[in-house]
């Protein structure tokens, strides 16, 4: 019974998160004065030559409709809300029109997804191992040198790790491609070894700078825990160190930390773009850079949508797992 | 002051000194007569290092030195607006939320997990295109904070909540003061201490978006900035013309700036727990 | 779809590899393996790139490279009469056949599908088109007139085809005569034919498609065209689903696609010029991703790169060459001269020519193009005129005379002659050039227009302004002037405008500097909706430039904040209106037609709409490492214009280097 409030509480929560996130950011374009229909039909006259007034009152009515902005704001809203978000229908994309946003979002969501989730994780586990151990035994030299190196590296901007290691490892050792080509032709084997190759120094990159945060912050939770009266007591018990850190320690420091790794997954999905659009990489960051160049707010707004979403889903799996690790959490 | 000094950890000490000297460059030195250093041609092209260019001279003829402090200048000032906003509407949105409880809270609280959850920097991406050309520091520092306040607010409200309960509290309240008596003498305090940490992170990651956002090209263009002078550069092609003190002027100040910056939060929270647990 | 699940799946593995230790080398071995196999058949060749093999798996020395200045929006959409079509992505260089092109070299056209220049009747309301036998598609079929009627037939009858309005104003109708020839009627005497419906610049919107595949397509505006059949030399091999490149494959019938027969007729090919068997089309990046690309040989050609880049480039890798070998190492001749451009619709001071005058006095043009390209760059002194060589050979140096002559009445009663004709000696002298006084003209420009303060002071009080201690005053308020540019393209325009800054707030006059994207500037510059901007209205490389100077015609003008058909800068000129009326009816090839452009250039100069800098200063470079022959000033046999259509005919000539 309690945990049934719990999930009906947490998913209201997570449904109202997400309403007025959407409500947000389909209401801060509207505020500024420009207007992507008269936009697309501008650039279409750029492209190629003038057209017919009557022409151009079809088209622009026609593209009104296409893109949601017919009618009064609330009318907008309504549609938005219908089409956008319950049927992730936000319409033709202006920059490869008539192409519908939502397919070109599928194309390269995998690739974000895989970038990100793969590197987050593996930076939260390998970092919360060495943080674990540098916490453990914190007076160890090496674990002041670990920790001093996650702190030099963490605070560094995502765009000038990636530029760095551009240089570095691409261009002048050139041990990976410097952009991404992904292999269509021939077999699947070639395509993912192009794939693999091209996804190392985007991963390294993240991964650097996420291990950073999870290492320090480990740390101070082991450091902390590790002076415990339950910790000191097992010592006098005589139980083993290796034991205490498995079981003890890392059982009580890790719990915060996976409420954390939801809290982090906004600016994880923030470093991937800057990650993404420095390399190339066919992502969900580097088709928002594309549509910003372009003023393609459909695909803005899709691209954002989504990442709202799926970003609030994690951290409500995350919240509804919880407990389930945490023994001293009760539902309600 | 001499008994804070001593009890300090090394980053504490380390954070301090770098930020103090960050904030001497950008607000004292800044304020030393000079020229405009965003106006070209003021010396000649691609100058080496000099007594009188301690950096050198960009392509465009501006003084690295003069420009990299008043890119500091602007920064720290974008940085230290965007951490105001978010602290005080923070602790106000925080401190309300603890005290006041029931329906009021929660939905103070959804607002604010809906700002910790949603990713911002697309969301800045597509503000700052959109105001392309209009844009001023003040904007941008005001786009920034917009989504500086949620993570403080959420802290402060769980410590609201904790301190609620303690018994200095109880005695206040017994003496007759009332609510907002108590939260101006007996918790801002108390908030104010936790919130200083939040402060300087606020500063750091606003700085780091703006620099984001200019690497991008989406920061303003007659804007001094640090990330604006990298970008600059690299648009003279810095790095591969090996006009390491042009590009590298403003990475290792924003590198050294940042881990300053971060020293000083870890080592603050630190001393922090350090004290509390004494 | 089940490639992206795999991929997200794999990554994961394959990164918990990495961590392990193992994973740098288990990848290593992977990607290598296609590059290992295919080595052994090229090994015999050689060729400087033999055995090597590019990163869409085609041998390296069979494969140019070819840089593209934006991702295809449209990945798999080559029919260009649909909207989005990235026609610059190696589609109209490779495959689209035109009527007429253009050959940059001569200033000329060359007749491309068409066999002549088209026989008009006497009034030029008809004309008759010969078409070259002997081309077929890519299928098979020839290509002849059903296809030129049913493409302009296409045209005239989709509204939604971006020319189509334009088609319908001058076209009645086209019929087929033979099957090689087409009677073409006009609405309206039409003697600029050719210009009109072939190629001038870059490209045209009149490509011929194949009509027994085009017209059994129920709406040609939404049909993508996957596998295109084309009358080019090249067919579609591959392409990145993601838009970031295309891959092209010689036909292997090229010699009967439009390259081998026109190259045979009318440039005289040998059999032994066979172009590269691929061409590969891709985004590179950004600025330091496509240098080190380049650098690093992953890329042949690239589009267009700032001096500070060349500059790095050659000195990493000495293969790396632009146009000349040594400064201004640019070509001065792109079509494009970058200026500012002043929205007349904005009202007064804008519509002012005294205050247009005024600012351009106000410049010191020396310092403007030392900022853009440190030097580089032929001076534009004519406004709405592209100086390039050709051009200031017919109009700029004849009309020097008339310009040493002109006055400005500076409003207080004296007058001030601005043509200044030292610029050339004293740029030559700034960037250690010598040569002879044509030399020079040839590369720094006849000339350009005085620094003088006092002039422009004069002429901006002339115009209404008020000087004060404070600053400039309009109408009792401080006037503070917008100055924008395009953020990120077009250096040579960004660079100008901010150098222009720097001097007129050194001048006295308060400016604001902002830069806008493209896509901003689409609607502000068609709508008025700026002050003054960086842009390249001017236009035309061939003698008779009426086409791209039609546009200033004042029956085009919309209010401001509408866009309208024709100039965004607003400029409403009585005598221009009339000259451009007098010149639609006259024979290009006339005297005539000659002298109304003169007179059109000495109104555009009493006025200034826009302030010209330097000409379209383009630095294209190649690299000769696996390459070579591509055009240069010691073999100017083509522009080094990659991304115009005319790019096929420069393909024959290129050859892999031998080791």
């Amino acid at each position: 019974m309690k945990f049934k409030t719990f999930f009906a509480q947490r998913l209201l929560a997570w449904a109202l998160t997400i309403l007025i996130g959407v409500t947000f950011i389909f209401f801060i374009p509207r505020m500024f004065p420009s207007d992507p229909v008269e936009n697309m039909i501008s650039q279409m006259e750029t492209r190629s030559g003038n057209m017919d007034p009557e022409v151009k009152d079809a088209l622009r009515q026609q593209l009104r409709i296409q893109f949601g902005l017919d009618g009064t704001m609330l009318e907008q809203y309504a549609y938005y809300l219908t089409h956008g978000l319950l049927r992730f229908d936000f319409g033709p994309s202006l920059m490869s029109y008539p192409e519908p946003v939502t397919t070109i979002i599928g194309r390269n969501l995998p690739y974000t997804l895989g970038l990100s989730l793969t590197t987050t994780l593996m930076a939260w586990c390998l970092g919360n191992f060495i943080g674990l151990l540098a916490g453990f035994r914190k007076n160890k030299r090496s674990s002041k040198i670990l920790e001093g190196i996650a702190i030099c590296i963490y605070p560094i901007p995502y765009f000038l790790i990636a530029l760095i290691l551009q240089i570095v490892f691409a261009f002048v050792l050139g041990w990976f491609p410097i952009q991404t080509t992904l292999l269509t032709r021939g077999t699947f084997a070639m395509w993912l070894g192009s794939l693999i190759k091209a996804s190392i120094l985007p991963a390294i990159s993240m991964l650097l700078l996420g291990t950073g945060w999870w290492i320090i912050s480990m740390k101070s939770l082991a450091s902390t825990t590790s002076e415990e009266d339950f910790v000191m007591y097992a010592r006098y018990r005589g139980i083993s160190e290796a034991k205490i850190g498995a079981s003890y320690v890392f059982r009580n420091s890790i719990l915060t930390q996976i409420t954390a790794l939801a809290m982090s997954l906004g600016g994880v999905f923030g470093g991937s773009i800057m990650t993404e659009i420095i390399f190339n990489y066919p992502g969900v960051g580097t088709l928002i850079q594309g549509a910003i160049l372009q003023s393609d707010y459909n695909m803005i707004l899709g691209c954002i949508t989504i990442s709202i979403v799926a970003i609030s889903t994690a951290t409500l799996i995350v919240d509804l797992v919880y407990p389930f690790i945490d023994p001293r959490i009760r539902y309600g | 002051m001499k008994k804070f000094w001593k009890a300090a950890n090394f980053r504490l000490k380390f954070g301090l000194i770098v930020t103090f000297i960050f904030l001497i460059i950008g607000f004292v030195v800044y304020y030393f007569p000079h020229i405009d250093p965003f106006l070209n041609n003021t010396y000649a092209n691609k100058l080496p290092a000099s007594a009188e260019h301690w950096l050198g001279t960009t392509s465009m003829g501006q003084d690295v030195v003069w420009l990299l402090i008043e890119s500091i200048h602007n920064s720290l000032t974008i940085g230290l607006i965007v951490a105001t906003i978010g602290t005080v509407v923070g602790v106000f949105v925080g401190l309300l939320a603890g005290f006041a409880g029931g329906a009021l809270d929660r939905i103070l609280m959804i607002v604010t997990d809906t700002f910790v959850v949603i990713p911002s920097l697309p969301i800045l991406i597509m503000m700052t295109s959109l105001m392309k050309g209009s844009s001023t520091t003040i904007i941008m520092a005001l786009v920034l904070g917009m989504f500086a306040w949620a993570w403080p607010s959420r802290q402060i409200r769980s410590m609201a909540l904790s301190i609620k309960e303690r018994d200095f509290i109880h005695t206040a309240k017994f003496s007759g003061e009332n609510t907002i008596q108590i939260v101006v003498t007996e918790i801002l305090p108390f908030a104010l201490t936790w919130s200083l940490s939040n402060f300087m992170n606020a500063t750091l990651s606003a700085i780091g978006s703006e620099s984001s956002l200019a690497v991008l090209g989406l920061s303003p263009a007659n804007l001094v900035s640090l990330g604006n002078m990298i970008q600059w550069a690299r648009q003279y092609n810095a790095i591969f013309n090996k006009q390491w003190l042009w590009i590298g002027a403003p990475v290792v100040a924003t590198v050294i700036l940042f881990i300053g910056l971060f020293m000083l939060i870890t080592g603050y929270n630190d001393y922090l727990s350090m004290k509390r647990g004494r | 779809m089940k490639k992206k699940i795999i991929a997200a799946l794999l990554a994961a593995a394959m990164f918990v590899g990495v961590l392990g230790g193992c994973g740098s080398s288990s990848a290593k071995t992977e990607s290598s393996a296609p590059e290992e196999s295919a080595s052994e058949e090229a090994k015999a060749e050689g060729n400087a790139a033999s055995g090597m093999m590019t990163a869409v798996a085609t041998p390296r020395d069979e494969t140019l490279i070819v840089e593209t200045q934006s991702p295809t929006d449209t990945p798999g959409q080559y029919n260009t009469y649909m909207s989005g079509t990235s026609t610059g992505f190696g589609i109209h260089q490779l495959m689209s056949i035109h009527l007429w092109e253009m050959d940059t070299v001569k200033g000329d056209q060359i007749p491309e599908l068409a066999a002549d220049w088209g026989t008009p009747n006497e009034d030029f309301t008809e004309w008759t088109v010969k078409l070259r036998e002997g081309i077929k598609w890519s299928d098979g079929e020839d290509v002849n007139a059903d296809d030129v009627v049913f493409t302009f037939n296409m045209i005239k009858s989709n509204d939604k085809i971006g020319a189509s309005a334009s088609t319908n104003l001058y076209l009645e109708s086209v019929e087929k005569v033979d099957d090689y020839t087409v009677k073409f009627t006009m609405k309206e005497s039409f003697p600029r034919f050719t210009q009109r419906f072939g190629i001038t610049v870059w490209g045209t919107d009149f490509r011929i498609v194949p009509e027994h595949i085009y017209s059994a397509v129920e709406d040609v505006t939404t049909y993508k065209d996957e596998n295109p059949v084309v009358a080019g030399p090249y067919t579609i091999e591959d392409k990145d689903p993601n838009g970031n490149w295309i891959l092209y494959v010689l036909r292997e019938d090229w010699q009967q696609s439009s390259l081998g027969v026109v190259g045979v007729d009318w440039y005289g090919y040998t059999a032994d010029q066979v172009p590269p068997k691929y061409v590969w089309f891709r985004y590179l990046g950004d600025s330091a991703s496509r240098q080190m690309q380049m650098v690093s040989n992953e890329v042949d050609i690239l589009c267009e790169v700032t001096m500070e880049e060349l500059e790095a480039m050659s000195a990493m890798n000495e293969n790396i060459h632009a146009w000349y070998d040594e400064f201004p190492f640019a070509t001065a001749d792109d079509p494009g001269a970058k200026s500012l451009v002043f929205s007349q619709g904005k009202g007064a001071p804008y519509d002012n020519a005294d205050f247009r005058w005024g600012i351009c006095l106000a410049l010191d043009i020396d310092q403007i193009v030392m900022n853009i390209f440190q030097g580089a760059g032929r001076a534009a002194p004519i406004p709405c005129m592209n100086n390039t060589s050709y051009l200031q050979e017919t109009y700029t140096i004849p009309m020097q005379e008339w310009l040493e002559n002109f006055e400005l009445d500076l409003g207080d009663g004296t007058t001030f002659k601005p043509y200044d004709t030292g610029y050339a000696k004293r740029m030559a002298e700034a960037t250690g050039v010598t040569g002879t006084d044509e030399e020079l003209i040839e590369m720094f420009g006849a000339g350009w227009w005085k620094h003088d303060a006092e002039a422009a002071e004069k002429l901006l009080i002339k115009a209404g302004l008020e000087k004060k201690d404070d600053g400039w005053y309009f109408n009792g308020e401080k006037f503070k002037m917008e100055l924008s540019f395009l953020a990120d393209t077009e250096f040579q325009a960004g660079r100008g405008v901010q150098a222009a800054y720097n001097q007129l707030m050194a001048f006295g006059l308060d400016c604001n500097l902002v830069s806008k994207s493209s896509a901003t500037w689409d609607v502000d510059g068609g709508q008025g909706n700026y002050e003054v901007a960086g842009y390249w209205p001017s236009g035309g490389i061939m003698k008779d430039f009426y086409s791209a100077i039609q546009g200033w015609d004042s029956q085009f003008i919309k209010p401001l904040g509408e866009t309208g058909s024709g100039q965004g800068a607003r400029w409403n000129n009585a005598k221009v209106d009339e000259i451009l009326h007098e010149l639609a009816g006259t024979d290009p090839t006339s005297d005539r037609a000659y002298e109304l452009h003169v007179e059109f250039l000495q109104e555009a100069v009493k006025d200034m709409p826009v302030i010209n800098f330097t000409n379209g200063t383009k630095f294209v470079p190649t690299n000769s490492t696996y390459w070579e022959g591509y055009p240069n000033s010691e073999n100017p046999y083509d522009g080094p214009w990659w991304w115009w259509s005319r790019f096929k005919y420069v393909l024959p000539n290129l050859s892999p280097v031998k080791a």
